[in-house]
């Protein structure tokens, strides 16, 4: 297999920018509806969550709790507001979110419950409290940590590689975040998938691993410039791109591979955190392919440095590490 | 080869040993997995204190670290997180109400005189409370599940009879030190003086001899009223009793010079058989009991034990079987080098674990994604070196050339790209919360030691390979090969 990724630049470049379109309006119809460009979960927004299960070994477990029921419940302590979804897979589990709760209403509200529809399970339960505050704190130290490590990847690579580098693998870096963004502000919109805290983890992971992929590619490019500083970087990048290629596709192969496996087996907690890594790598392997390499091209021949030239002629190193 | 050999022998130590440390120190849990209950406090200022301290978040923790400890739960953590939080980890408590509303209050530092006629009541609700006291140490440390590894957990069964017994008894020893509390308490009559009046306390040494002692000041009205105080009990034999979340901390006697004026001034000096940690530990309970600083829960989140057994259960499955598949792909694709690969990723996971039990990280579920993501990153530098390899026998090398410097050039790739991956991870931990920081560190553990397998586990192996003449063949590492021209 032999791609021409520069060649085709305009028709990968246009695929990346229906990508990118579909996030952007997936996160803006987000926007207007939530407030937020995803659906945000209970860590940002605040909130109390209490998902109980009733214990089969003493309740009455021959039918699915009756949503309604709960709802009425709810209604009458004054929290109508509240969401309510039945789970498990014999919709023995509920789940209720309601705003913030006080240490009383919370044990009012268990108790009640408890009442209802239990007797619960009370090695199963599992209560979340968070205060609107702790988001903002969450999503700005999130935020304050992704600025500091662009920061840090492009001094590093400045260094290593040279500024336009370091600046195009951000550029193939925002892509790859971009897209598993725009994925779930779709995911949101139509399954009413919320994000938390995991997913600023997610968010992060890709990061690292959309450079890492993007390095290794541009490793081999400036090895090709450096021996064979005579040719256009068009035909280098080409070459880079195609020499790496086998590695680029086993190695998301085979990094993937375990987060499927997450996807199918896994906890529920975990389900949609593998599910934006698999969405960030892929997108990250795709932008490094044909993104990043492709700008660097684009780049180097318009900024007259299409040949590098006169760079004394590099000997291949054959010494032992 | 003696030195392949040399590497090899540091090799098999290095997995003996990570087998000693994962067989002996046990994993930690986070409380996703294990079950329990995790809440955020807040120490929110007020117009008295309008900025909090290094020193006051210390008094703070600690009165808080107090007030834990009387939960009776055993392997609690009380942690700062950053300038004004603190993290308090309750394992294994599925009922967070008890915990929110005892670790919510603001500290309560009272001083109270001992009532006349209960000296000898004192002495002997005292000794009732040591031994309950002592009782319960050595029930939490049989409690302690800290001996449950983590595949125990996730497959034992949750809750065996005895350790719900055993739960059982160490709430009824700590119902038992809450009645002795309250029944010292009674016997210090109320006084109207409380932590609000003393305005610092710190420990200093003893001027003669080598022992502490324990400054106290009040504001003005506090010290008219220490001064009334004192008068009373001083020569009595009984003691000005200070409690604290009405807790005894403390219950010095008044010596007879005082029985005069009383202690005057506003300041007064608690001297005992302290010695510097005991003095500074005192001073650090008074100025929390001194500060009454608001304490918020601004978030709790509390997970059923059986819950996050599950959770691990099925997570470590899908990180088998997310394992096998790779390590199947690695020898089908690659070979004899794939094989070798494979070698080298049980020899990263096993030190990755046992770097995990040795530095203590806190296993939780992101934990565990980064940990499987780490596999990733192992895999890749192999990928990367024998793409490598390849590359260099199809250009017509010898075997032996092709293997060194598949690894040489793979090598700077392989830098670059841990590199920048580290420079993330050290972001994400210097400025990252919680999860984020859990993440960061299992995930430069992760790639620190990828680095190590990858460059020197499987160059090791696959060299001392080489030196065996059955495995010196190309098509070994490189199917297809002999159709290629030009090859000596």
């Amino acid at each position: 297999m032999k791609l021409d990724v520069i060649r085709q630049r305009s028709f990968w470049w246009l695929i990346s920018g229906i990508l990118l379109a579909a996030s952007l309006i997936g996160m803006i119809i987000s926007w207007q509806q939530f407030g937020a460009p995803l659906r945000p979960g209970l860590d940002f927004v605040g909130g109390t969550r209490i998902q109980v299960t009733r214990d089969c070994g003493a309740a009455d477990c021959s039918e699915p709790i009756d949503s309604a029921d709960v709802r009425s419940l709810l209604a009458n302590q004054g929290l109508e507001t509240g969401v309510i979804q039945v789970t498990g897979t014999e919709g023995q589990s509920v789940s209720i979110r309601t705003r913030n709760l006080t240490v009383d209403e919370e044990a009012t509200l268990r108790a009640a419950l408890n009442e209802e529809i239990g007797p619960l399970d009370n090695r199963s339960v599992q209560i979340d409290s968070v205060g609107p505050l702790v988001g903002q704190q969450l999503f700005a130290s999130g935020l304050l940590a992704l600025i500091v490590s662009f920061a840090g990847i492009v001094i590093y690579l400045s260094l290593r590689f040279q500024l336009d580098y370091a600046l195009l693998a951000i550029v193939a870096l925002l892509h790859d975040v971009l897209v598993a963004m725009g994925l779930f502000a779709w995911l949101g919109l139509l399954l009413k998938v919320e994000v938390n805290s995991l997913f600023i983890v997610a968010l992060l992971t890709i990061v690292g691993f959309s450079v890492n992929d993007t390095v290794v590619i541009y490793d081999r490019i400036r090895e090709n410039i450096k021996l064979h500083p005579e040719r256009h970087i068009n035909d280098l990048v080409d070459d880079g791109v195609n020499q790496t290629l086998t590695r680029s596709i086993n190695t998301t192969l085979t990094t993937i591979l375990p987060l499927v496996a997450i996807v199918l087996f896994g906890g529920e907690t975990l389900k949609f955190f593998a599910l934006a890594l698999i969405a960030g790598f892929l997108a990250g392997a795709y932008s490094s392919i044909f993104v990043a390499s492709t700008l660097l091209a684009w780049w180097r021949v318009k900024s007259g440095k299409a040949i590098s030239g006169l760079a004394e002629p590099a000997q291949p190193a054959e010494e032992s590490l | 080869m003696g030195r392949q050999r040399l590497l090899l022998a540091l090799i098999l130590g290095l997995v003996i040993g990570a087998i000693f440390v994962i067989s002996t120190i046990p994993t930690r849990l986070g409380l996703d997995l294990r079950g329990g209950t995790q809440l955020t406090l807040q120490v929110e200022t007020t117009d008295k204190v309008p900025t909090i301290t290094e020193q006051d978040m210390e008094a703070v923790q600690r009165v808080i670290a107090d007030r834990v400890n009387e939960l009776g739960v055993s392997e609690t953590s009380v942690q700062q997180l950053g300038q004004n939080q603190l993290l308090v980890q309750l394992p294994g408590v599925s009922d967070p109400e008890q915990a929110q509303r005892v670790l919510g209050e603001t500290a309560q530092l009272e001083f109270r005189p001992q009532s006349p006629g209960t000296e000898q009541q004192f002495q002997i609700e005292n000794q009732i409370l040591q031994q309950h006291q002592l009782e319960l140490l050595a029930l939490q440390e049989t409690a302690n599940p800290s001996s449950q590894t983590l595949l125990e957990s996730a497959t034992g069964e949750p809750g065996t009879a005895g350790s719900d017994d055993l739960e059982q008894q160490i709430q009824s020893v700590q119902q038992a030190i809450q009645e002795s509390n309250r029944a010292i308490r009674d016997l210090f009559a109320p006084a109207d003086l409380t932590g609000q009046a003393l305005t610092d306390a710190y420990a200093r040494p003893r001027q003669s001899g080598n022992q502490w002692e324990v400054v106290i000041q009040f504001d003005s009205a506090g010290a008219n009223k220490f001064a009334e105080i004192s008068r009373d009990i001083a020569g009595t034999g009984r003691s000005i009793g200070i409690f604290l979340d009405d807790r005894l901390i403390s219950a010095p006697s008044v010596d007879v010079q005082y029985a005069e004026t009383g202690i005057t001034g506003g300041s007064a000096v608690v001297s005992g058989n302290f010695n510097a940690d005991s003095a500074s530990d005192l001073a650090i309970q008074l100025r929390g009991g001194a500060l009454p600083l608001p304490v918020a829960v601004v978030e709790t989140r509390t997970v059923g034990p059986t819950l996050g057994q599950d959770s691990i259960r099925r997570s470590l499955y899908a990180a088998i079987v997310g394992l096998v598949l790779v390590l199947i792909f690695m020898a089908v694709y690659y070979r004899l080098p794939g094989i070798l690969a494979d070698l080298a990723l049980v020899v990263y996971a096993l030190l990755t674990l046992a770097a995990f039990n040795v530095f203590g990280v806190t296993l939780t579920l992101p934990g565990i994604a980064g940990f499987i993501l780490s596999i990733g990153m192992a895999v890749d530098a192999n990928v990367l070196i024998f793409e490598r390899t390849r590359e260099e026998l199809r250009s017509g090398k010898t075997l032996y050339r092709s293997v060194e410097s598949g690894f040489y050039r793979a090598f700077s790739s392989i830098l670059d790209s841990n590199v920048t991956t580290l420079i993330a991870c050290a972001a994400l931990f210097w400025f990252g919360a919680g999860l984020v920081k859990g993440f960061a560190l299992t995930l430069a553990i992760g790639v620190v030691i990828s680095l190590f397998t990858a460059v020197t586990c499987s160059r090791t192996l696959l060299l001392f390979s080489l030196s065996l003449p059955q495995f010196r063949k190309p098509e070994l590492f490189c199917p297809g090969l002999s159709t290629a021209p030009a090859k000596p």
